[in-house]
């Protein structure tokens, strides 16, 4: 229940509430998540006017602001094509108007596609902390410990490079059902290959990160060998996760 | 701590208070905003869409907080009917327009909300393509349409804004020229001798109505018109039509505490922290309510199946069943009460596999003492139904067969998803009557079966449908009345209870899932000489439908092919079924009624002896199909639990369904091209096609009644009050233009309502496919009467100014809202109304029609699927869906097409999505429209419907179902274009990736 809203218009100021013990405080983005799950009480302190809603590209790098909604994305033509179909992906035109980006990354279960292309993009999360300083993390860094590291924090943007060829590719029921099985790839120019699967768990999982896409179909085999649920088996999740790592390289090799 | 917000609402200022917490959607229904609907906890559905500063987002979603300094628009602000007395009005955005016109709109409970997504898309986009109209509103699901519509009316809107003329919507369907002489085929036998299944010789008649219509075919005006919905102009507005829209001084909200385990006793339970929280104005158990026995099953008396249901009882039976009720000041509060009141189980075996439910030694899941059984029911062994059919020799076709085929088939669990949940609101009127306005299918049914439940008379029971925001099957039930009815009972205050969307996907009802047993016997050309299926269908913890929608599964599957030759005319049937209990939540009505869980075994089944036999597949199955002027061979065997009497199939256009469904599929170009099932640069891709033949019913013979009245009004307008129930199919519409066409007025001068317990008719409701053809006709009956009576209205006026002429009524003709003499005098329908009601010899024309028929004709269909086949993943993509389907005469070609569209898609999501699956405690995986995948806008494939005509002549305007019948192919076809793409047969739906796969790889 939520029993306190705040719309700060500071960092400082949302720093300042967040760090609060009592009431429990948490950031709202778009509220799609909170308004779905909250059960216990707690505020909420919306930053939607924080002006964290830019996307600019400096260098080799698209700096995406923490409120940019996943719509401005799309609308931001600049962006790696499997990002922006990992959006449509993800999000009716509804939701992706409301939906942050960060509150999506940050919110990611192991069938969401944005945080697999997010993680095959090694992106990273800049968070402001209560001591004011910023602090930059990987989001494969932050995933797992994600409660423990939103604690007080507000994460204010989320960074990816500009320059990855990037291939997304899945296996569903329907063209808009949630993945059963995804992958996600992205090469640098360099041949650094990282390699995401999603359709499984809690977040998805990065399976390779090399100088080379050398073995990565193996080990999204390996890495989905006992990805096993209700929605399929790990027999199915492995072969075909192989399927879908070797079609994303192709992609990738093929648009060089 | 309250907050005090200033909302800019639709170009105003609201000022509100609202907790930190509380949604803009909850807001917005407080002001009165009734076209924001509630759909679900999730945003999936998104009929909950408004604008904010010009974008749509979904307002159940967003805190009230979260919209302060923005700009919030909902559809109220668009439009507004055109005429408004003397007031001059802006009229309908051109949107709303192109939605009325094309038929866009079915329930009209998403209709607000496409609209306002198409706005926002042609605010930044006047020329939209197709896939930009899919993307923009694909935030919004419909379960009625399948989105062609929709779609259709954005782009034609889209050009209008740009100053583009737009076509017409034409009517495709000319009347085929040889119902103009005679509409009867006089091929038909009058009558043919058969034998029952015990031996006796019964005879089949045919049937042609003894009701009239003056006019021929060729010059109707209203039926076979593609007619503006009577309701479309209210839904486009988002007008408070539906039941949560409805609004009562003193409202409590219901809640329901649901039981977390599968089957257990409850030992105590104890409601007092529950009763302390402020705001709970009563909580029920069942210790506070009276015992009685009932079946939840929407259906007329004598319920055709066990009763062993309790509002509340001392044990569960799934997870989900009903625990406690709370009524409170708000739904919060009811929801928290819930949370109080502590319950102690004593845990009791559970089974989940319908393969266990009769074992020796199972656990008894019915052994409440109150159970009645229906038939063969048996509680002891978990048995809720048997059905044993045989229609002649099986075993002898057996012998006569050069090959026998068998295999095992199943299908699952899935919910009629529609997006408006149950929804019911109770109160006491002035004359301490309980009202009961819900949504649902039956209102009759309601208040006859929910009489002795609440310890009230019929007659102190008033039950209102207002619009009903799609039901598909799934309001064929006393669900939730008896919820809000005891609340009020219990606190002498209105009661309103919605479901959330998870409790529909927990207790409410699904389609019967069920494991099934081919076996068939074919001669080397293809003869089939005997045909069985055997059925275990899981009805869950209560038998409601248990033996009629699994009866139906072979009577009307198992009826299509009786073989050829000697065999077409003493076919060798067999249909066995057990229909046992479980511990998951209950099974019931939806839409197709087990056809659709016939149609997969049998069509799939065929395909593979096709197949095997190296037949041509649509050759084979014409060779076996039913024919004109057979007996219906189910029809000398069962009638849903009643006597059956023989049927004489009279029209069949199933031959012309196949050849033109395959030519718009491309079928023989396509298959003949060895190219074709490739698809260029992408190798792991394969295209196929499939076909699948289905047939239907219409209504239930003998059994299922509708009525209607019709008044004449001082201006020449008729009040048509019908009990039928419009639950977005547009049977108002349908039942209204067959009343003008008798009366020879235009459309709009049929003023339709419906329904009341207290004021329509009584109608059985509607399902069973029934209501265009049973209302329709009752309606036809009365407006004859009335048309007579006008007549002879007219022939006293007409006597009364030309003095000696003698007119015989019988040849007054009505027409464009006149009664025309053969001499070409007229007298129009509002100076007969006036001289009726004021002038002389006064009286009230008005009449009261009704209707059952001796027969349900079938409906016959040819469905077609494209694919594309992933054979690396085993994901297939539905690429088209083409329907043929002979309806009789389509009344209206855009309400009609708009069924078959919306049915295909439901029917789509069987064929491949769409599943619920239960944990090993029998915990639902599917709660929400996330899990549970229903297609949206921008994923679907391409839809094309073919109305094939034939006239059925039990009919007066001809017509027969069409709206059930679109369920049961899609699933087949597709099965079968898979195994055309690659191969490979899933004899599993849906035909999800993985099972594919397993077939490709051989690792089943």
């Amino acid at each position: 229940m939520i029993i306190e809203y705040h719309r700060p218009k500071t960092i400082e100021e949302t720093i300042s509430l967040l760090s609060r013990e009592d009431p429990c405080t948490v950031v709202l983005g778009g509220g799609l998540y909170l308004n779905e799950k909250v059960k216990t009480q707690i505020a909420v302190v919306d930053i939607q006017s924080l002006g964290l809603d830019t996307i600019e590209t400096k260098g080799n790098k698209h700096i995406l602001g923490a409120g940019v909604k996943l719509q401005q994305l799309i609308d931001f033509d600049q962006l790696p094509s499997a990002l922006i179909s990992s959006v449509k992906h993800q999000e009716t035109y509804n939701r992706r108007q409301a939906a942050t980006l960060a509150g999506t990354a940050i919110t990611a279960d192991g069938r969401s596609p944005i945080p697999a292309v997010l993680l095959a993009l090694d992106a990273e999360l800049e968070i402001v902390g209560k001591n004011k300083q910023s602090e930059m993390i990987h989001l494969g860094d932050f995933l797992p410990f994600r409660e423990n590291k939103l604690e007080g924090n507000l994460v204010i943007k989320i960074i990816i490079p500009s320059n990855t060829k990037t291939a997304y590719h899945y296996a569903a029921r329907s063209p808009a059902d949630r993945p059963i099985i995804a992958a996600a790839v992205s090469q640098w120019p360099s041949g650094r290959t990282r390699v995401v699967l999603a359709g499984y768990g809690d977040q998805p999982v990065m399976v390779l990160d090399g100088p080379d896409a050398g073995g990565a179909e193996i080990a999204a085999r390996d890495a989905y060998s006992e990805a096993g649920d209700q929605w399929a088996s790990a027999e199915y999740r492995a072969d075909a996760a192989a399927v879908l790592v070797r079609r994303s390289l192709n992609q990738i090799a093929e648009n060089n | 701590m309250m907050l005090n917000l200033e909302l800019n609402i639709n170009k105003e200022t609201y000022q509100v208070s609202a907790y930190p917490g509380e949604r803009l959607f909850t807001i917005l229904r407080r002001l009165g905003f009734s076209s924001v609907k509630f759909g679900d906890e999730h945003g999936k559905s998104g009929s909950d869409t408004v604008l904010m500063d010009g974008k749509p987002v979904n307002s159940y979603l967003l805190l009230a907080a979260q919209a302060e300094g923005h700009e919030i628009e909902t559809i109220e602000m668009m439009g507004e009917h055109p005429h408004q007395g003397w007031k001059e009005t802006r009229g309908l955005h051109i949107l709303q327009q192109e939605f009325v016109k094309t038929g866009a709109i079915q329930c009209g409970y998403c209709t607000p909300a496409q609209i306002l997504a198409a706005k926002e898309l042609l605010s930044r986009e006047p020329d939209p393509t197709e896939e930009q109209v899919r993307d923009a509103i694909s935030g919004v699901l419909c379960r009625c349409t399948g989105y062609k519509k929709p779609v259709e009316a954005v782009l034609r809107a889209a050009a209008r804004l740009r100053g583009v003329e737009v076509p017409p919507i034409e009517d495709p369907i000319e009347v085929p020229p040889e119902w103009i002489n005679s509409p009867f085929d006089d091929s038909i036998p009058q009558e043919k001798t058969v034998q029952s299944i015990d031996g006796t010789t019964l005879t089949a008649e045919k049937v042609i109505t003894t009701l009239k219509v003056s006019t021929k075919p060729e010059d109707w005006q209203q039926v076979g018109k593609p007619k503006v919905k009577v309701d479309a102009v209210k839904l486009v507005q988002g007008k408070p039509a539906f039941v949560a829209d409805f609004e009562h001084r003193d409202m409590l909200y219901a809640k329901v505490l649901f039981s977390p385990h599968a089957h257990a006793l409850i030992k105590s339970i104890r409601t007092e922290k529950a009763l302390e929280i402020p705001g709970v104005a009563a909580v029920l158990t069942h210790k506070d309510l009276p015992r009685v026995v009932y079946s939840t099953a929407g259906q007329s008396d004598p319920i055709p199946g066990p009763l062993d249901c309790f509002s509340l009882d001392n044990k569960v039976r799934f997870v989900g069943d009903r625990v406690a009720f709370v009524a409170a000041e708000s739904e919060e509060i009811a929801e928290r009460a819930t949370k109080e009141i502590e319950v102690e189980y004593e845990l009791l075996d559970p089974i989940f596999d319908s393969r266990d439910s009769m074992k020796p030694g199972a656990p008894v899941i019915h052994d409440e003492k109150e159970y009645v059984n229906f038939a063969d029911s048996d509680p002891e062994r978990n048995l809720a139904a048997e059905i044993r059919i045989d229609i002649g020799d099986l075993e002898q076709g057996f012998k006569d067969a050069d090959h026998i085929f068998e295999a095992e088939y199943e299908v699952p669990k899935v919910q009629p998803a529609h997006i408006e949940p149950h929804a019911v609101v109770t109160y006491w009127d002035e004359d301490d009557r309980l009202v009961i306005r819900t949504s649902t299918q039956v209102p009759f049914h309601v208040r006859r079966m929910i009489a002795p439940v609440i310890g009230l008379p019929v007659k102190r029971i008033r039950v209102i449908k207002p619009r009903v925001g799609g039901a598909f099957g799934g309001k064929q039930e006393l669900l939730i009345e008896d919820v809000a009815a005891h609340l009020t009972i219990a606190t002498g205050r209105p009661v309103q209870f919605v479901y959330t969307r998870e409790e529909e996907f927990i207790a409410s009802r699904s389609r019967h899932p069920m494991r099934i047993r081919m076996k068939t016997g074919v001669k080397k050309d293809g003869t089939m000489t005997a045909n069985e299926m055997y059925a275990l269908s899981d009805t869950g913890a209560n038998g409601a439908h248990a033996l009629t929608v699994t009866g139906n599964t072979g009577h009307k599957a198992m009826a299509l092919y009786v073989g050829s030759g000697p065999y077409r005319e003493s076919p060798n049937i067999r249909f066995y079924a057990d229909i046992v209990y479980t511990n998951t939540p209950p099974s019931g009505a939806y839409r197709g009624y087990g056809v659709p869980q016939g149609y997969w075994p049998l069509e799939r089944h065929m395909e593979k002896i096709a197949h095997a036999l190296n037949l041509d597949p649509l050759e084979f199955r014409m060779k076996n199909a039913l024919r004109a002027g057979e007996i219906h061979p189910f029809s000398v065997a069962w009638s849903e639990g009643r006597d059956p009497v023989p049927e004489i199939i009279q029209t069949n256009g199933l031959e012309e369904c196949v050849s033109r469904g395959k030519a718009a599929i491309g079928w023989e170009q396509k298959l003949s091209d060895k190219n074709w099932q490739d698809v260029p640069g992408t190798p792991y891709l394969k295209r196929g096609l499939g076909a699948a033949l289905v047939m239907q019913g219409t209504a239930i013979p003998y059994l299922d009644m509708g009525g209607a009245s019709l008044k004449l009004n001082d201006d020449g307008s008729f009040n048509l009050l019908i009990g039928a129930t419009d639950l977005g199919t547009g049977s108002d519409t349908v039942l209204a233009q067959m009343a003008a066409e008798v009366l020879g007025v235009p459309l709009d001068d049929i003023i339709v309502y419906s329904s009341d317990t207290d004021f329509t008719p009584f109608d059985k409701g509607a399902y069973a496919s029934s209501t265009t053809y049973i209302s329709g006709a009752a309606v036809v009956d009365a407006a004859n009467k009335v048309a007579d009576s006008m007549r002879d209205r007219a022939v006293l006026i007409l006597k009364s100014r030309a003095g000696e002429v003698d007119f015989n009524p019988d040849e007054i003709e009505l027409s464009n809202s006149c009664a025309i003499a053969p001499n070409g005098q007229a007298v129009s329908l509002e100076e007969i109304a006036l001289h009726s009601l004021h002038h002389a010899n006064q009286e009230q024309i008005m009449a009261v029609g009704s209707f059952v028929s001796p027969v349900s004709p079938p409906p016959f269909a040819a469905q077609f699927a494209e694919v594309t086949v992933d054979v690396e993943t085993g994901q297939v993509v539905v690429d088209r869906l083409v329907m043929a389907v002979d309806a009789g005469v389509i009344v209206n070609p855009v309400t009609a097409s708009g069924q078959v569209e919306g049915g295909m898609t439901q029917a789509l999501g069987y064929a491949v999505s769409e599943e619920m699956v239960y944990d090993e405690l029998g915990v639902a995986r599917e709660k929400d429209f996330r899990d549970y995948h229903i297609f949206e806008a921008h994923e679907m494939p391409v839809l094309e419907t073919l109305f094939i005509e034939t006239f059925e002549p039990s009919h007066p305007f001809g017509v027969k179902a069409v709206a059930e019948i679109t369920m049961d192919g899609v699933a087949p076809a597709v099965g079968n274009a898979v195994f055309n793409a690659c191969g490979v047969n899933v004899d599993q739906n849906p035909i999800t990736p993985e099972k594919v796969w397993q077939e490709l790889t051989g690792k089943k």
